[in-house]
């Protein structure tokens, strides 16, 4: 197992790490399927309101390749499609209805699946609507099934610091994870899978799979971030990515010719360690959030998830939900104080010095201002970039000189904004110039 | 509810929308911000943020900068009492040094934030708080007998053609308060310069005439020999207890405040410390150079340390983020040829016997380039992902 580095990050404690207990959740009433965490996504819809679907039934399917589909985790009726702005489709909600049914598909059997031809491989997964596990740098766009990639990163995080544990993810799926595992290498020469160092110790019956362990730092864990500091050669750019707990559903489809549903989420407050949920995937943010103050702010990763009301669903690609209380109280003399339980990757408050865990809000703590080149947003970046000078690139239309300084490499976890003490909306403004470039490449 | 919130509540509405005095809305939320730190909830990713902002980064320079402005005050009233034939000590001392010093400050603050303010009521953003520090940053380069209507051009040159003809904070290439001091220090070389004391007051005599850089040796003197003639002693400098500007004459509160920023991170140790290793450099290069005993050439690093106005320039000056590059090794260039280029132009260039304030406006017009380099290198190492 090799060790990353990472020197920069976000360190300070944080409160409401979630309990390592799990607890089942029964069915739902209602699940979705979120359009909303699937980036660059041009949905086709395939059904109606009103519909019968079983597991594994095709929703939608990407109007950029129609072989990718993505296909309903429940048995039940379609009872909703969801619109938002310009009328962009957010989510199809399913309600329950009857005895679970699944359509059934192919399987692989573990004894021929070396010899399985590739693209058999990529039909079965594509009609089984577990394509888009693979996720393909720069761009984290849906994997391009024509190219090999020159590498395949399987993290065992989540995206955020308090996502599900690994150990809790791939209980009792080690022999789908294996599995997984062995399709992986008929789709790349290049495997590589990380893990946190805190969650090593949990993972005995995994770790001769764990080829590099990261520091227990935000974002080292990040799939970006590993490919940053391993990539050597400019084809490695367009490597994929996979978490662990897709892997593992890929194995158990494969295995089985079913749609697997089970998911494991977090669910974390400041002032609480709420065990790890299992549950069926889609599942209502409702459901799992339980009751918390009116005034909250619900994401799904409080560095780079989305914001998610009560009524939507949990994505395909979400597993936590971060309650963040909401905090407008306008403070007297707020730029003077101690600030003893403030959080701060600053040393301006005292907190930095005694390293309490600090709580979060979901507030600004200021006002937006101009950039004064202070730096602290090129002190945490954990690829190295300097956020301020490629925003200024964007800002000003300069593409070339914002790739140049590594745009691409920017894996949004979030950092330079939270840092920025001028409030600039760094992650956002990079993340928009990435995907005009997207749109401009397409 | 606080009194004082209830007030901002209640006559917010004569300052925005169609209110009375919606001009002036800039200065209403200066003044309510400034009490009541405002935190609204975040829009975008990531939806928790950190709790410094620039206020409370502007007002820890501002907290650096009372070791100074404090012995500023006191040694003000200090040297004026030598000079007036009425030496003070304690209170007395530094009652009457804020005398000269407090209205100079009152100026500084009042024209620089008419301008600030018109500045920002035209364009209709929020007022910076970079004004703060330019703000206390500017009296404190001043001698304290310079006249007040001289303080007020300054810091409009300062404020006016130094930043908001760029666009305003955040887009200066000179440090403001640097700009405004070198407008004076050119146009009125009597008062910025030389005779403190003496262009003010009454004449008493030369003990208390010009500051130290402007000390020369007789024939077969040393240089340190000449300054302790005049009566700048090592120690007397590195404290400062001699005459000079405001701000600049104590080397130790200047280490006390560059302790401060280096500690809360608010200033970037590589220009403070790339700083002084220019000048100790550079001044040990110089003091080996043989024939040159009589000029500041000889003076060596602790003399060329502590007199002047260059601890009070590298600390608080040179690390002005936004005049600085941005880029971590040309942070270190950065400081380091500022040391460079003021022992320089004190030892070398006998038209102005002060380097610091030259040196570091200087290396502000070179910032970008540095950083246009580190850039380029940086890109190089990459793997280009494009």
């Amino acid at each position: 197992m090799e060790e990353i580095k990472l020197a920069k990050g976000f360190k300070p404690a944080l409160a409401g790490k979630p309990d390592q207990s799990v607890i089942h959740l029964p069915d739902p009433e209602t699940v979705g399927v979120s359009v909303m965490d699937m980036p660059y996504i041009r949905p086709k819809i395939l059904v109606k309101e009103n519909d019968p679907v079983k597991t594994g039934t095709p929703l939608f399917c990407d109007k950029r390749n129609q072989r990718i589909q993505y296909v309903s985790p429940a048995t039940g009726i379609v009872s909703q499609i969801i619109f938002g702005e310009r009328r962009h489709l957010k989510e199809i909600v399913i309600r329950l209805k009857g005895k679970n049914e699944c359509i059934q598909f192919e399987t692989l059997s573990p004894d021929t699946v070396d010899k399985v031809q590739k693209a058999t491989l990529i039909r079965l997964l594509q009609e089984g609507g577990l394509w888009p596990c693979f996720r393909q740098f720069p761009f984290k766009d849906t994997a391009d099934p024509d190219l090999e990639p020159a590498m395949i990163i399987v993290s065992m995080n989540g995206n955020d610091p308090f996502s599900p544990h690994p150990a809790a993810v791939l209980e009792h799926e080690s022999r789908a994870f294996e599995f997984g595992i062995r399709i992986l290498h008929q789709l790349s020469p290049r495997i590589v899978i990380s893990s946190r160092q805190s969650s090593l110790d949990r993972l005995n019956g995994f770790k001769n799979h764990i080829t590099h362990n990261v520091p227990d730092v935000y974002p080292a864990w990040d799939p970006g971030v590993v490919l940053y500091k391993l990539k050597t050669a400019i084809k490695e750019n367009s490597s994929w990515c996979i978490s662990a707990e897709h892997l593992a559903l890929i194995g158990n489809f494969l295995l089985t010719g079913t749609y697997p549903v089970k998911r494991v989420f977090t669910v974390t407050r400041s002032n609480d360690q709420k065990p790890h949920i299992i549950a069926r995937q889609g599942s209502p943010v409702k459901l799992l959030a339980g009751s918390f103050p009116d005034k909250s702010l619900i994401t799904t990763g409080r560095f780079n998830g989305r914001p998610v009301d009560l009524d939507s669903h949990m994505g395909f690609f979400e597993t936590t939900l971060n309650i963040i209380p909401d905090n407008p109280k306008e403070e007297l003399f707020g730029f003077i104080t101690p600030g003893i339980s403030k959080p701060s990757a600053s040393r301006t408050f005292l907190s930095s010095f005694l390293k309490t865990r600090t709580q979060q809000d979901c507030n600004l703590h200021g006002e937006e201002r101009a950039c004064v080149n202070c730096g602290y947003c090129a002190k945490i970046c954990p690829v190295d970039l300097d956020p301020s000078f490629i925003m200024k690139a964007v800002l000003s239309d300069d593409i070339e000189d914002a790739l140049s300084f590594g745009l691409l490499d920017c894996c949004r976890c979030g950092l330079c904004s939270y840092a920025c003490p001028s409030k600039i909306e760094l992650t956002h403004l990079l993340s928009n110039g990435i995907n005009a470039y997207y749109k401009d490449k397409q | 509810m606080n009194p004082l919130k209830k007030l901002f509540d209640s006559t917010q509405k004569y300052f925005s929308g169609s209110g009375k005095f919606n001009a002036l809305a800039p200065l209403f939320d200066a003044t309510k911000t400034f009490f009541f730190l405002p935190s609204p909830r975040t829009r975008h990713i990531p939806f928790v943020r950190d709790s410094l902002d620039l206020k409370r980064f502007m007002s820890f320079v501002i907290l650096s900068l009372m070791p100074v402005l404090l012995f500023g005050i006191y040694n003000t009233g200090l040297q004026a009492g030598i000079a007036t034939g009425k030496p003070c000590t304690g209170v007395e001392a530094f009652l009457t040094g804020l005398t000269y010093v407090l209205p100079i400050i009152i100026v500084t603050y009042a024209v620089g934030f008419f301008w600030e303010i018109l500045f920002a009521s035209i364009r209709g953003h929020k007022i910076s708080e970079g004004l703060l520090v330019t703000g206390l940053l500017f009296p404190l380069t001043l001698p304290p007998t310079i006249p007040l209507w001289q303080v007020a051009v300054g810091i409009s040159f300062g404020v006016v053609i130094g930043k908001e003809l760029f666009g305003g904070t955040g887009r200066n290439v000179f440090n403001p308060a640097l700009t405004g001091r070198a407008f004076l220090f050119f146009s009125y070389p009597l008062t910025m310069s030389g005779d403190v004391w003496i262009a003010g007051k009454t004449l008493v005599d030369g003990v208390s005439g010009a500051t130290a850089l402007a000390v020369t040796a007789q024939e077969g003197q040393t240089i340190t020999a000449a300054l302790a003639d005049s009566g700048f002693t090592l120690s007397k400098l590195f404290l400062g207890f001699v005459p000079g500007s405001i701000g600049e004459t104590s080397t130790l509160c200047c280490l006390i405040g560059a302790a401060f920023l280096i500690l809360t991170r608010v200033a970037n140790f590589r220009i403070i410390i790339g700083g002084l290793a220019g000048l100790i450099l550079t001044s040990l290069v110089f003091y080996f150079i043989p024939g040159t005993s009589g000029s500041w050439l000889n003076a060596g690093p602790l003399y060329h340390l502590c007199a002047g106005g260059f601890m009070f320039g590298i600390t608080f000056m040179a690390t002005d983020p936004v005049s600085a590059p941005g880029t971590d090794p040309a942070r270190w260039v950065f400081g380091f040829l500022i040391g460079f280029l003021t022992v320089t132009i004190r030892a070398v260039n006998p038209a102005f016997v002060e380097g610091a304030m030259l040196a570091i406006l200087f290396m502000n017009v070179f910032a970008p380039l540095l950083d246009h380099m580190v850039m380029k290198y940086k890109v190089s190492k990459r793997i280009p992902n494009v």
